[in-house]
């Protein structure tokens, strides 16, 4: 590739999807492949953030993978989780952070978090209308121009809804949104927030074959992102493990009885 | 019929080099530096937010001198190249020196062939690592690229500039003596450049995959007080 220069008005400005548009960058897709899918991922409004949880398992007709990581860091204060395709799903991770990037490098300005969640809203739109690879992803991150967390949820057209408690995607959505229903309040800390959320996934990966919950046997646990004015931060493995295996050992007490209360 | 003069190559290519000379010595000088834990790149520019210097990936930044349409045009195609050469391959493929072999192909071939030659000069720097050297790739208006280990000098002005910043160096020193450095070889003995007037950016790892870093004038005034 030489280098990339456009006349005037054919310049694609500081929009990545529309230089590759320009380039003639697009993908044919072969119909009817089966790809691994499925997912839990949580974002959860917090006083000070918001939280997310996701569960690790990739699953075609059998488990694919068993350490996906389906949360990334879309830029510091954003935080971007997929669900469905798995191919499809990690090609979007990647095509959002390089676009945010892309656009602050053009621009020197940073995106706004509702100028970064409205900019997914057709990339979702292209793929679920021309692909059989459907993704559903969530975006949640900081919102540094209003000092507060926020969530958005995507329907499978493209449209984009921000919620004012809480996101769930994924096939094991029925379960931890039932958790999360039952125990959000509004202004929890983010300590509170990570043991719902912790606990939402948890129960999806108790009920939902394509979850997968805590693997002791192989030390994998779901991961836990918080994205604060501090930014995007991850859990640290051993902080993670000890939050799931609480929650396994209180199961465990009460001989895999949820018992009625949040726990 | 009237017959176009002729116009011999020699003369032509001095025409537009002195052409382009001239274009370039309107603007303000900027000079670019190793330090210690990275590269610092020092521009005069009194404008606070048409920037001459600027983040192109990783761990390269551009600068440019003259023109600021000229230059900034060749910025959007950088960073265009860069994101989507680690699109198509992989981050670590984005080699700085490929990205100033493609700028010296079309300034020389604007300077040969163009309407006009561009009036500009640019900096490709690149802070090393295991992979590749640290390096700043100086591109003149007519496209000839020179690679330099140390400093570079882009402007008008720059002869006189690097002959003050040869005389004052004293090897490689932190940041805040690495802009000392620098802006007394802008500045020259008889005059001050007030912080707010000069544009400041460092590459430097920090443990974060971007190395890039503007420095804010509070930052300059406080580096330059040491």
């Amino acid at each position: 590739m030489g280098l990339p220069l456009f006349s005037v008005g054919e310049d694609p400005g500081p929009s990545f999807l529309q230089y590759l548009d320009a380039q003639g960058v697009t993908r044919s897709l072969p119909m009817g492949v089966d790809s691994p899918h499925a997912t839990t991922v949580v974002a959860v409004r917090a006083a000070e953030g918001v939280v997310l949880v996701g569960d690790r398992q990739a699953t075609g007709a059998y488990i694919a993978s068993r350490d996906v990581r389906k949360i990334e860091a879309a830029d510091r204060f954003t935080a971007i989780a997929i669900s469905g395709s798995a191919a499809m799903g990690m090609e979007f991770i990647r095509m959002a952070q390089l676009s945010f990037e892309h656009y602050e490098k053009m621009t020197d300005a940073v995106l706004s978090l509702e100028g970064k969640a409205n900019y997914l809203s057709p990339l979702i739109q292209r793929n679920n209308l021309t692909t059989p690879f459907l993704v559903l992803p969530l975006l949640a991150g900081y919102d540094v121009n209003r000092r507060r967390g926020r969530v958005f949820e995507y329907d499978g057209a493209g449209g984009c809804y921000e919620r004012s408690d809480f996101v769930t995607i994924g096939s094991g959505t029925p379960f931890a949104e039932s958790a999360l229903r039952l125990g959000f309040r509004d202004d929890m800390t983010i300590d509170e927030t990570v043991e719902l959320a912790a606990l939402a996934v948890y129960e999806a990966g108790d009920n939902d074959p394509a979850t997968g919950g805590p693997d002791f046997v192989r030390n994998i646990f779901p991961m836990i992102v918080t994205v604060t004015d501090a930014g995007f931060e991850e859990l640290s493995h051993d902080e993670t493990a000890e939050r799931f295996r609480a929650i396994h050992e209180r199961r465990t007490a009460s001989g895999g009885r949820p018992g009625g209360a949040l726990r | 019929m009237s017959m176009p003069f002729y116009v011999s190559p020699e003369q032509l290519t001095k025409d537009r080099a002195e052409f382009a000379q001239k274009g370039i010595a309107r603007g303000r000088s900027m000079v670019a530096t190793t330090y210690d834990k990275g590269v610092l790149l020092v521009a005069e520019n009194p404008s606070a937010s048409l920037n001459k210097i600027s983040e192109i990936y990783d761990r390269i930044a551009f600068a440019g001198v003259g023109k600021y349409n000229e230059f900034d045009r060749l910025r959007e195609a950088g960073i265009r190249w860069a994101d989507g050469t680690g699109y198509t391959y992989s981050r670590e493929d984005v080699d700085a020196r490929a990205l100033a072999n493609y700028y010296a192909q079309y300034l020389g071939s604007m300077f040969a062939e163009g309407p006009k030659p561009l009036e500009i000069e640019i900096l490709i720097a690149q802070l090393g690592n295991e992979l590749r050297p640290t390096k700043l790739y100086h591109l003149a208006y007519e496209g000839t690229i020179t690679d330099e280990e140390r400093f570079a000098v882009l402007g008008g002005d720059a002869d006189t500039i690097k002959q003050r910043f040869v005389d004052a160096d004293q090897g490689t020193s932190d940041l805040a003596g690495a802009l000392h450095h620098a802006v007394s070889a802008l500045s020259g003995p008889d005059r001050v450049i007030p912080a707010a007037d000069l544009e400041v950016a460092i590459l430097e790892d920090r443990g974060a995959r971007r190395t890039f870093t503007r420095v804010s004038d509070a930052d300059v005034a406080e580096l330059l007080t040491h």
